[in-house]
């Protein structure tokens, strides 16, 4: 009897050995390493303007627009941006030579950056112009950072259009925003 | 936004069992064994467990990675071992956690000595944790949508719940007769913190079409709720208290309450062939203290800025217009939800008769011998959000003394296809003490397993004095 429960004492902690394991040598302290670094691309400004529109302005004095951009307010936004890049793309089926010129604001209406695209006459073949990427970084991005409005400015560089004038001045742009969320 | 990344981290990398208890199933000279099938064939006098001390079980599971994955001391970078977690792990791949502990448990026959019904009750508390792992939306927080252009970023494969709870139970079971028996368990739960998501939809999707105006085609379309229950104190700014502390209370005293039950049977089809089933935890909580709900419902398409050299003052505030397309909702209502429930099956075949009658017997009053060897097949499935977990475990029992058993099985699931369990149960005297581990050969770098799960305990049991 007695032995017996020696036996089974003996047996079970013969058992129980079995049950202890090894493990590798883990470091749960690298999980403040999580660094997350999202590349994210997004539309940034649309237009097209007829070439009619642009006739009604015989004095060939720019055509602007201010509109209102307002994605740097976001404070999680703003601090984990580490660079932005602006591609920007124009296909031009007026007669004219233009310049594109895009002004970024601060809330002063202080201009920040002006960026100016030249953009070629239509000749009756295909005219999309797709501009070197603007990279914003550092000291650039910085003013970026304060942008409130975007101001448009579109100057024909030639002869006024009329109100026959056919065309388009289209623009498309696009935003890449590299994050840094650590 | 970095908290939240470990937290979810860790819960994920501590967080991985499924509940099958594939070694304890039917391993009835545990008392435990019934809280796994309440049919199940399991005779004393009288029992109790050891305060906090007779049913302790943690169960980790991850079907697509391991805590050595992420976590090893190698030098690898820890952004690579996360990339690469998420580029191998799939939006059904899960991660699972339960863990229980018995606060106390008892049981004792009812009727005379030749009653064969008993009468078992407890209460214990349980964690549980279970989700998909979201991939979608880690490729995005990782890589962002630049090298995924015309591919919707899935927000369904947001699904995960978690809760803590207690639950009381009382449980009855009766050998009809030398082939049938029955039982049955009713439990209250009191539930002290649930969180619930798993009914998302939606998707966020950036693509380039010809002959649009945009560069993209950007649309959000978001259809995600959470809903909590017990939680919402701890959010506000102005709590202060201790948050485990206040959990552990609500749980015992203050939950929201549910109502559940188990039910089993043995059946022995020969004296030496034994069918059983059970279903575990069939049952509902009424979520109803320190509701909330969040939801955020709405389509937004991002189109940029757009002038339109009209003069026209249209003043264009990007994230006005996302609050306002996708709203961020708070409800207050109750809502219900289902207990995790469990079915178990099993058929056994046993040989090779006990010749221990001539050692003392005295623990197994209704049966002069017994079979030393037993073989065979169980069966567990568990309800889940998306599809049940199902597991085949093979299994072979040994009595290898008249008071020590062993059992071993071997398991086929979502987690592992090699694994092993190992599983003691010996008694000394009156002190019953049982040890039970899964995915042993895993344990010689656990860190490294998929899944992992134990199960260990102490009673004092009490049988019939031979006479």
């Amino acid at each position: 009897m007695k032995r017996n429960y020696i036996n089974s004492i003996l047996k079970i902690f013969a058992v129980a050995i079995l049950f202890f394991s090894c493990s590798s040598d883990l470091d749960f302290d690298q999980a403040k390493d999580l660094k997350l670094e999202p590349v994210i691309v997004a539309n940034l400004a649309y237009f097209s303007v007829p070439a009619n529109l642009l006739a009604q302005n015989t004095e060939n004095q720019p055509l602007f627009d201010v509109r209102d951009f307002d994605v740097f307010k976001d404070k999680f936004f703003n601090d984990h941006l580490k660079r932005c890049d602006f591609d920007v793309e124009v296909e031009n089926t007026i007669e004219r030579n233009f310049i594109v010129t895009l002004r970024l604001l601060d809330a002063n209406n202080t201009i920040l950056e002006t960026i100016s695209y030249p953009v070629p006459a239509y000749k009756g073949s295909q005219n999309i112009v797709k501009y070197p990427t603007e990279v914003f970084q550092n000291l650039r991005l910085e003013n970026l950072k304060r942008t409130v409005k975007i101001v448009f400015v579109v100057l024909i560089d030639g002869e006024p259009l009329t109100e026959q004038s056919l065309g388009n001045l289209k623009l498309r742009s696009s935003a890449t925003v590299y994050l840094d969320i650590e | 936004m970095r908290k939240i990344g470990i937290i979810a981290l860790l819960l994920v990398a501590f967080s991985c069992f499924s509940q099958n208890k594939e070694v304890l199933y039917n391993f009835t000279s545990i008392p435990q064994a019934s809280m796994v099938n309440p049919g199940a064939d399991v005779s004393y006098k009288f029992y109790f467990g050891f305060p906090v001390l007779s049913g302790i079980s943690a169960n980790v599971g991850s079907s697509s990675f391991s805590a050595y994955d992420l976590f090893a001391n190698n030098g690898v970078d820890f952004n690579d071992k996360v990339r690469n977690v998420i580029n191998k792990s799939s939006k059904n791949d899960k991660v699972v956690t339960n863990q229980q502990l018995e606060i106390f448990s008892g049981g004792f026959r009812v009727g005379g000595k030749e009653s064969r019904s008993y009468v078992s009750f407890g209460a214990y508390q349980e964690f549980d944790f279970f989700m998909y792992v979201p991939k979608d939306l880690a490729l995005l927080a990782l890589d962002g949508n630049k090298n995924y252009i015309g591919k919707a970023f899935d927000l369904s494969d947001l699904s995960l719940r978690a809760e803590v709870l207690s639950v009381f139970h009382v449980g009855f079971h009766s050998k009809l007769n030398d082939k049938v028996v029955v039982g049955g368990r009713a439990k209250i739960y009191s539930s002290g913190a649930n969180a619930v998501s798993t009914h998302n939809s939606g998707y966020i999707y950036t693509g380039q079409a010809a002959g649009t105006s945009n560069i993209y085609e950007q649309i959000i379309y978001s259809n995600l709720e959470l809903k909590t229950s017990g939680l919402a104190p701890f959010t506000k700014d102005e709590y202060e208290g201790n948050i485990a502390e206040d959990i552990t209370h609500n749980t015992f005293f203050n939950g929201s309450l549910g109502f559940g039950v188990d039910a089993g049977v043995t059946y022995y089809i020969k004296e030496n062939v034994q069918f059983t089933a059970s279903i575990i935890d069939l049952g509902f909580v009424k979520q109803s203290k320190n509701i909330e709900t969040l939801t955020y419902k709405g389509t937004y398409e991002y189109k940029g800025t757009n002038p339109d050299f009209l003069g026209s003052n249209d003043p264009e505030n990007v994230f006005d217009e996302f609050d306002e397309a996708i709203p961020r909702d708070t409800l207050y209502n109750k809502y219900t939800t289902w207990r995790p429930t469990k079915i178990y099956s099993s058929i056994q075949y046993s040989f090779g008769k006990s010749r221990a009658d001539e050692e003392c017997n005295c623990r197994m009053p209704q049966s002069k011998e017994r079979f030393k060897n037993d073989v065979g097949l169980q069966f567990f499935a568990m309800s889940a959000p998306r599809e049940p977990i199902a597991a085949l475990t093979l299994f072979y029992k040994r009595n290898i003394l008249e008071k020590l058993d062993f059992k071993a099985s071997y398991t086929f699931d979502t987690f592992s296809n090699k694994n092993i369990g190992l599983g003691l149960s010996g008694t000394i005297g009156m002190v019953n003490i049982y040890a039970l581990v899964n995915n042993v050969l895993e344990y010689k770098d656990i860190s490294k397993a998929n899944s992992a799960a134990f199960q260990l305990g102490i009673n004092f049991v009490f049988q019939d004095k031979e006479e």
